[in-house]
């Protein structure tokens, strides 16, 4: 069913916050946004348990990937164009082009898991989302819940009860 | 005791707006005084560019390089710069694997090192060629007649390791930068607000965010940690794969990675103490800090002696006549003085810190620690410039002459890294407040309930 | 519209054309070749190969000058020639930037002013023709060089018809005291060809037969001839002389005598001889051995010379029992007092040993027995400063410089009030004259010359005259300027007369009819003619006159050399092996070559025992003032153990006073003029000299004085390229013991790298594998090897400083080391350059691939690919790579030498010795055009070509009949820094030495192999 209200309840605390996610839950308000000024990991825990793991860590995997083959086939591949023989060595000699290989996966894994956190993360958020406060940068915490609209009062009276100092719709 | 003025609030229960205030204070408004030193330093660099476009237009020859050291102080800077680079990562990757929480403290400030110490030294490869101007055919880059540059060669790997960590240590840095500036861009207003606005990639902090973010924190930290051993052991390649006598060694990866480390150490020192003064940083920088900085060098320090003596003792044991040679006219000829001068300041320097009360005197900490920037700067003009001068054929051995040309860019380029520092924390927050936060206490209703937690 | 017609079209193109090259790249439009009408012999980018001689000394050897596009860019040694064999010297080499050097003068002066040639010449032949006219003709005088041919007898001839004065053939080195040796000794006023390459045992006191001493070229191909260690054997050569000079050190014993007791040496030495009755020969001689013998004295010489009286005694009796012996003497340093008797003493020693007739030939006489002794230029002296003469011809001589102040000739030139210097550039000499006519280059004109009695070279322009600045020189050959000088001023006519001969080649040619007849060629002249062109001359062996001992002879008196002063050290002056007498000063290729023995290069220094050194507290570069009683000169010092204690060695050349290209000082930053403000560098040490004439000899003493010596403060760092001279137990220059060398000759040595297992697959060579070897027992360190590289590569010269400063540019260096006591070393000379190693350090390293190892064995370097990160210039252990640390230049017109076969190197880059890559390429050429594969022998490269003792050889090594395989596989072969597994392509072969020196083998440091 298609949201249509946003109710923002703004918290000073980890575990009143927590509360509120524990309640909303109960109540079967699922589609939560939880803002947090820092990673706070109660806070985290309680989210988490309901979702998959981020799928950040698959974009490093194949960047990596990708580096180490990218690193092996540029050494050896352009080694054979010429074929040139310095200091009695094969041109292709597997021990130094391990290092190219080993920096190049390094190097496109590191940037595969940044972009990840751009992609996965939604990033660049152009328009700030509506129920966005500038205190969620500073000490407060926000618990913003999309629900139909004739839930609105039950969802702000769950969020006062879990000790929101502050509710909004 | 500390010559500092009593700081004005020594606890570290800080709140988080405090944190937020105490941060964003430091990128108000410069005073004078700053400009003053921005003034002072810019000039020295014009001074560097002005010597660099001369070296540029008569050639390298402007620089004391000689047959046989064809390579002198260009090379031994740039490991310099490189070596500093290190401690940054170690700091924010490293520790922030082992959950070291008395790092947040001073990592901004580190990792922001670490950038500008790896485009510092990026610059010498440049300076240092004989045609700068074809330096890009290092560069691996589709041409038509197929011409690559000799993976064989250890300044390829160079090439790759060094862009690969200036990479790495940039993306790293900036990540963990966008939820700081997103505060920064909440308590700001006008164009500064817009400009924050546009690097906050617009940053909410909504855990949809979070999630992503850490898990990707968190990998990019496990990719920089290789790099912390990695990077400093292919420079070291430079010189290990070369067949002069006392660069031809299996010893040198560890010895430069831990020399590299060491030595940001101390520059990491030297950079946070004035930054704890100017910025009343007491707070967040206390004496547990300090403490084990110090430490961490004194370690270092130790493990640096112990890679001396076995350099000197392989020398000897080899029975190799290059080698003992090599070692003895390092220690004997022209160049004595910058050979024990760096057994000093890296080996018997270092040993105050044994003392607790050392290691929490800011004064001695700075002087400790310049003195091991000199030190460790000393260790690589050991290694090239009376290496080369005295290595296998006595028909071309020479002493090598600094120039004002060559002199005045290596000036020039500490100039350059300390006009991007200063730049930088004039604009960007050099505390982290993400995570200075988040090892302060979190704001609980029922302390009880969470008590004891981490 | 106008229409343009084809003519003017082709005249703005060519101009046009013309205009681009002459603003763009360097040489001018006149360079190019119009192939409307293609000069003879000049193919656009064939070189074309012209014979001639080399006049930079009176040796005249043959040389073979390559043209390319019409200009010469490389001097080399004619193979048939008999004199030089092939080889070639650094004078030689040099002859080229004579050529081709910016002071060249454009066109004639008159008072230091520019004038054509008819005003400068009527200057001449008025006064000449007035003066013959008034029958006054004694009152002109001419003095030129040797000159022993065609031109001397045209000279001559002029002189004949104006009634002047008899030509004086000026030559500073004159080797007076040897003829009038051997004019009290056999009554023959001539100089012998002396047959080192024939004895068994030389014996030389003083003579520097390696360096200048007469046809000192020639006698290098001899040396190794007697002396390289061949089937078992070596000559034995034993040289006495107060100082350690090259030919000492390429000794098997230097007897280090006190100066001027050569002669009391060599009469002890007969003395032993006729005492033991060792001496051949017949009766009439012995009775004047006898009585020479009785002035010898053992014990008188030793004590005076230094030398033991054993030693004496063991040479005497080595020398006499070989049966091969020959004794020679004379050098220019060791002109003492007594040295007229010192060479009869020499004499009767080759008397005694049987070596007159045999490897004394006076059949084959060298030139310099027709040189005016000096007692005439003193004779002329006096006249010009009595105001006798009224015109003075200078023929290129240089008498301001060479000859003392003392002599008095510069003030008694001003007393003359013509004086005409024909020369090619500006001299002290040209400097002074009235008038001055270019002379054009040797290279440049036509003319012959006998190099020894029986060999007549042929000269034969070898280009057109050298543009400077886009403009040809107004410049005449000497025999045109004589020719038209002499019409003239005796109001001749061209064609009939006298002097009729339009042009001297036409007067060369008719000369040449009657050498046609001596040599009794029965083909036509034409042929003849074309064949002496072909081969560089003519040559026969001319029947050696039995020559008889005089009892004159018998009356020789023993004495050492009285030196004037109460100075504390004996003034050695001594001629450069690079500058001769002082001529080839201006020249940037000799200055840069080291000089072999002390390894300084430019500027000049007084060599002083370490004693003394030590005693004043002088360091190397500490400015040094020696005054004699006829002057005082400054200069740095260079103290050494390798000369007598009581003496102070400086060598002429250096210190000119003349302005020139390169006189005044410039920015050390760029090429060229780094090479500035050497030219008046140095001293010259004939101000010390007496000007006074030996009564004896007729010639002028160059060891005449006693020096004090004082320390000025001042310094003056020399530039030395070579950091010290003892290896350091590096085995870099190895030796091996006679006897020993004769028995691995028979074993041979251990196969390569066997105990030195690789990782990698071995190297393979689809069909060459270019390689050399160099015998450091033939190289007596002469560095022609040196500037033929230089000359053949397009080396640039860096200057003072930068060699100074560890930046000398040149591609193949010569080390010397020594072993052994201090003062008695062993010396090795090395010829070090690329060793193209297998497993080469300096090719992984480079980031770009400029190094790498070619199909061929070669060390390639990609100038173009070169970024110059250096990293190959550490790694190489032999240091042989040379980067350009600045935009090295060549002052015009002496980039007309450059090669156009080689890369100038630019800016930044990394260059090395390449074994003349371009030769081995061009020989490919050939040999595929000849449908087979290249042979041994079909190419040389320069410093192979250049080496008169043949000491480097250049090859194919996968040809196993090769001669470098064979060398390479020689059981004196050795590679430099063998353990460092580099397997070089070049290898080198043991000197071989009578004894261990003194300090025992060169032993690597204890557990070095381990």
């Amino acid at each position: 069913m298609a949201a249509s209200a946003n109710v923002l309840g703004v918290f000073a605390h980890v575990d009143t916050t927590v509360q509120a996610i524990r309640d909303l839950r109960a109540q079967g308000f699922s589609d939560l946004t939880v803002y947090t000024p820092v990673p706070v990991e109660e806070i985290e825990h309680e989210i988490e348990k309901v979702r998959p793991l981020s799928a950040v860590r698959l974009f490093t995997l194949v960047g990596a990937l990708t580096g180490t083959a990218t690193g092996f086939f540029l050494t050896i591949w352009s080694s054979l164009k010429w074929e040139l023989v310095t200091g009695g060595k094969a041109p292709v000699s597997i021990p130094p082009f391990v290092i190219i290989a080993f920096e190049l996966t390094i190097l496109l894994g590191g940037l595969a898991s940044a972009l990840a956190a751009l992609i996965l993360g939604r990033l660049p958020k152009l328009t700030p989302s509506p129920t966005y406060d500038p205190r969620f940068t500073l000490d407060r915490f926000g618990v913003a819940v999309a629900c139909a609209p004739d839930k609105v009062d039950s969802v702000q009276s769950v969020l006062s009860a879990a000790g929101a100092e502050e509710v909004r719709r | 005791m500390s010559t500092l003025p009593a700081p004005l609030s020594t606890t570290s229960q800080a709140t988080w707006a405090d944190v937020n205030r105490d941060v964003i204070r430091t990128v108000s408004m410069p005073g004078d005084r700053y400009f003053a030193w921005m003034c002072l330093v810019a000039l020295t660099l014009a001074c560097g560019v002005a010597a660099w476009a001369w070296q540029i237009w008569v050639g390298i020859g402007a620089a004391g390089k000689r047959t046989p050291q064809m390579w002198a102080m260009y090379i031994t800077t740039f490991v310099f710069w490189i070596g500093i680079g290190h401690a940054g990562t170690l700091i924010s990757a490293v520790l922030y694997l082992f959950r070291a929480r008395w790092r947040t403290a001073i990592y901004r400030g580190a990792e922001a090192m670490t950038v500008f110490a790896v485009i510092t030294a990026g610059l010498f490869p440049l300076i240092h060629a004989g045609r700068m101007w074809f330096a890009y055919w290092l560069m691996p880059y589709p041409n038509q007649r197929y011409l690559w540059p000799n993976f064989k060669s250890p300044l390829v790997w160079d090439v790759f390791a060094i862009s690969t960590y200036l990479t790495i240590s940039v993306v790293f840095f900036i990540v963990g930068l966008v939820p700081d500036v997103a505060a920064l861009r909440d308590s700001s207003t006008g164009i500064k607000r817009k400009i924050y606005a546009v690097i906050a990639l617009g940053w909410e902090g909504s855990d949809q965010q979070w999630r992503h973010y850490r898990r990707a924190y968190g990998l990019l930290a496990a990719l920089a940690t290789p790099l912390v051993l990695s990077v400093h052991s292919v420079v070291s390649f430079d010189f290990a794969m070369a067949l002069v006598p006392g660069w031809h060694s299996t010893l040198f990866a560890p010895f430069f990675v831990d020399g590299a480390i060491f030595s940001g150490f101390a520059m990491v020192l030297v950079l946070m103490l004035p930054m704890r003064y100017l910025f009343d940083w007491y707070a967040y920088i206390t004496d547990r800090h300090l403490d084990a900085m110090a430490k961490l060098t004194l370690v270092t320090s130790l493990v640096l002696s112990y890679f001396y003596i076995c350099e000197v003792f392989t020398a000897w044991y080899s029975g190799e006549h290059f080698e003992r040679a090599s070692v003895f006219a390092k220690a004997t000829k022209e160049y004595a003085w910058a050979y024990w001068g760096m057994y000093f300041c890296n080996c018997l320097v270092p040993l105050v810190l044994l003392s607790r009360k050392a290691r929490v005197n800011t004064v001695i900490l700075y002087v400790v620690s310049i003195l091991v920037l000199i030190g460790m700067w000393l260790e690589r003009f050991n290694i090239i410039v009376p290496g080369l001068g005295h290595d296998f054929y006595p028909y071309t051995w020479g002493t090598y002459y600094p120039t004002v040309t060559d002199s005045t860019i290596i000036v020039g380029s500490f100039a350059w890294f300390f006009i991007l520092f200063l730049g930088f924390i004039r604009v960007m927050p050099s505390l982290s407040i993400v995570e200075v936060k988040e090892v302060l206490p979190h704001p609980l209703k029922h302390a009880a309930s969470h008590g004891g937690h981490h | 519209m106008s229409v343009m017609d084809r003519r003017s079209f082709f005249k703005i193109v060519a101009t046009t054309g013309a205009a681009a090259a002459a603003g763009g790249c360097g040489p001018s439009a006149e360079q190019f070749i119009p192939y409307v009408i293609p000069p003879d012999n000049i193919v656009p980018g064939i070189p074309a190969y012209f014979s001639t001689v080399c006049r930079e000394c009176p040796s005249g050897c043959g040389l073979i000058a390559k043209n390319r596009d019409g200009r010469v860019i490389k001097l080399e040694g004619n193979p048939d020639h008999p004199t030089n064999t092939g080889g070639l010297c650094i004078r030689a080499h040099a002859a080229l930037q004579g050529l081709y050097h910016p002071d060249r003068f454009r066109g004639p002066l008159a008072g230091g002013k520019p004038v054509t040639w008819d005003e400068a010449e009527k200057q001449l032949t008025d006064k000449l023709g007035a003066l013959a006219k008034a029958r006054q003709g004694a009152r002109i005088a001419v003095v030129s060089g040797l000159e022993t041919g065609s031109l001397g007898r045209l000279m001559d001839e002029w002189t004949r018809l104006l009634g002047a004065r008899p030509r004086i053939a000026y030559e500073p080195l004159g080797y007076e005291a040897i003829r009038a040796a051997n004019r009290v000794s056999f009554g023959r006023d001539a100089i012998p060809d002396y047959a080192i390459g024939d004895a068994t045992y030389l014996v030389s006191f003083g003579a520097d037969f390696l360096e200048t001493w007469l046809n000192c070229e020639g006698y290098t191909a001899d040396f190794a001839r007697m002396h390289a260690f061949y089937q078992g054997k070596q000559g034995t050569f034993v040289h006495v002389e107060p100082r350690l000079s090259l030919t000492a050190a390429n000794a098997d014993q230097w007897l280090r005598n006190a100066p001027g007791t050569e002669g009391l040496l060599a009469l002890a030495m007969l003395r032993v001889i006729v005492d033991e009755g060792l001496q051949v020969g017949g009766a009439a001689d012995l009775n004047t051995l006898r009585a020479a013998a009785r002035a010898g004295d053992v014990e008188g010489a030793a004590s005076a010379s230094g030398v033991p009286a054993e030693t004496i005694k063991k040479v005497a009796r080595d020398l006499a029992k070989s049966r091969g012996g020959l004794v020679i003497g004379g050098g220019m340093a060791s002109t003492g007092s007594t040295v007229t008797d010192t060479l009869v003493a020499v004499n009767l020693l080759n008397a005694a040993i049987g070596a007159v007739g045999t490897r004394v030939r006076f059949g084959s006489a060298l030139p310099l027995g027709k040189a005016s002794p000096y007692s005439d230029v003193a004779a002329l002296t006096q006249a010009m400063a009595g105001g006798q003469i009224d015109v003075l011809v200078l023929v290129d001589v240089n008498p301001v410089y060479a000859l003392p102040p003392k002599a008095g000739f510069v003030d008694a030139l001003a007393k003359v009030p013509l004086v005409v210097a024909l020369a090619g550039r500006p001299s002290e000499t040209t400097a002074r004259a009235h008038v001055v006519l270019p002379l054009l280059h040797s290279l440049e004109s036509w003319g012959d010359y006998v190099s020894e009695e029986g060999v007549l070279g042929l000269m034969q322009p070898t280009m057109g005259p050298v543009q400077v600045e886009g403009k040809a020189v107004v410049a005449l050959s000497t025999g045109d300027v004589f020719l038209r000088s002499g019409r003239k001023a005796l109001g001749l006519e061209e064609g009939k007369g006298p002097l009729k001969w339009p042009t001297f080649a036409d007067y060369l040619k008719d000369e040449w009819q009657r050498v046609a007849r001596d040599y009794g060629s029965s083909a036509p002249f034409g042929e003849f003619w074309e064949g002496a062109l072909r081969r560089g001359g003519v040559w026969r062996q001319p029947a050696s006159p039995a020559v008889v001992l005089r009892p004159e002879a018998g009356r020789v008196q023993a004495g050492a050399a009285k030196l004037q002063g109460d100075g504390t050290h004996a003034l050695l002056v001594y001629p450069s092996s690079r500058f001769y007498d002082g001529r080839g000063a201006d020249r940037p290729w000799l200055q840069e070559v080291p000089d072999s023995v002390t390894q300084v290069a430019w500027d000049s220094w007084a060599e002083i025992p370490t004693e003394t050194a030590t005693k004043m507290g002088l360091k190397r570069g500490d400015l040094v003032k020696l005054t004699s009683p006829h002057g005082s000169i400054e200069l740095p010092a260079y103290p050494t153990d390798l000369v007598h204690p009581g003496v102070v060695a400086v060598a002429m050349g250096q210190g000119h006073k003349f302005p020139g290209v390169f006189a005044n000082e410039g920015n050390a930053a760029t090429g060229t003029s780094s090479q500035a403000g050497y030219l008046n560098v140095g001293a010259n040490p004939m101000e010390l000299l007496p000007g006074a004439v030996d009564p004896a000899s007729g010639g002028l003493p160059h060891l005449a004085v006693k020096v004090t010596i004082a320390a000025t403060g001042g310094r003056r760092p020399l530039a030395v390229p070579q950091a010290q001279f003892n290896q350091d137990e590096r085995e870099i220059a190895q030796w091996v013991e006679l006897g020993s060398a004769r028995e691995t000759e028979l074993r041979g040595r251990p196969p390569e790298h066997a105990n030195r297992p690789s990782m990698y697959p071995p190297v393979k060579y689809p069909e060459y594998r270019w390689g050399m070897s160099v015998d450091v027992d033939r190289c007596t360190g002469c560095q022609a090897c040196v500037l033929a590289c230089q000359s053949e590569n397009n080396v640039p010269t860096v200057g003072k400083a930068q060699v100074a400063y560890g930046r000398i540019q040149h591609w193949l260096r010569v080390e010397r080391w020594q072993e052994g006591a201090a003062t008695q070393p062993v010396n090795m000379f090395l010829p070090m350059f690329c060793q193209h190693c297998e497993v080469a350090p300096c090719e992984p390293v480079c980031p770009v691939y400029a190094a790498y190892h070619t199909k061929e064995g070669l060390n390639g370097q990609v100038y173009n690919r070169c970024v110059g990160t250096r990293y190959c210039g550490n790694n190489c252990p032999y240091h042989v790579r040379k980067f350009n640390w600045f935009n090295y230049t060549w002052t015009a017109p002496l980039d007309l030498q450059l090669n156009p076969d080689v890369t100038v190197r630019q800016l930044g880059v990394m260059e090395k010795c390449t074994m003349c890559v371009q030769r081995t390429v061009a020989a490919k050429d050939m040999a595929r055009e000849a449908g087979r594969t290249v042979k041994d022998g079909d190419m040389q490269t320069a410093c192979q070509q250049t080496c008169p003792t043949q000491a480097i050889t250049f090859g194919n090594l996968k040809d196993g009949g090769a001669l470098v395989s064979k060398l390479s596989l020689s059981s004196r072969g050795y590679h430099v820094l063998e353990d460092l597994g580099t397997t070089p392509g070049v290898t080198y072969l043991k000197k071989v030495v009578r004894s261990e020196p003194a300090g025992g083998h060169d032993k690597p440091a204890e557990g070095h192999k381990a």
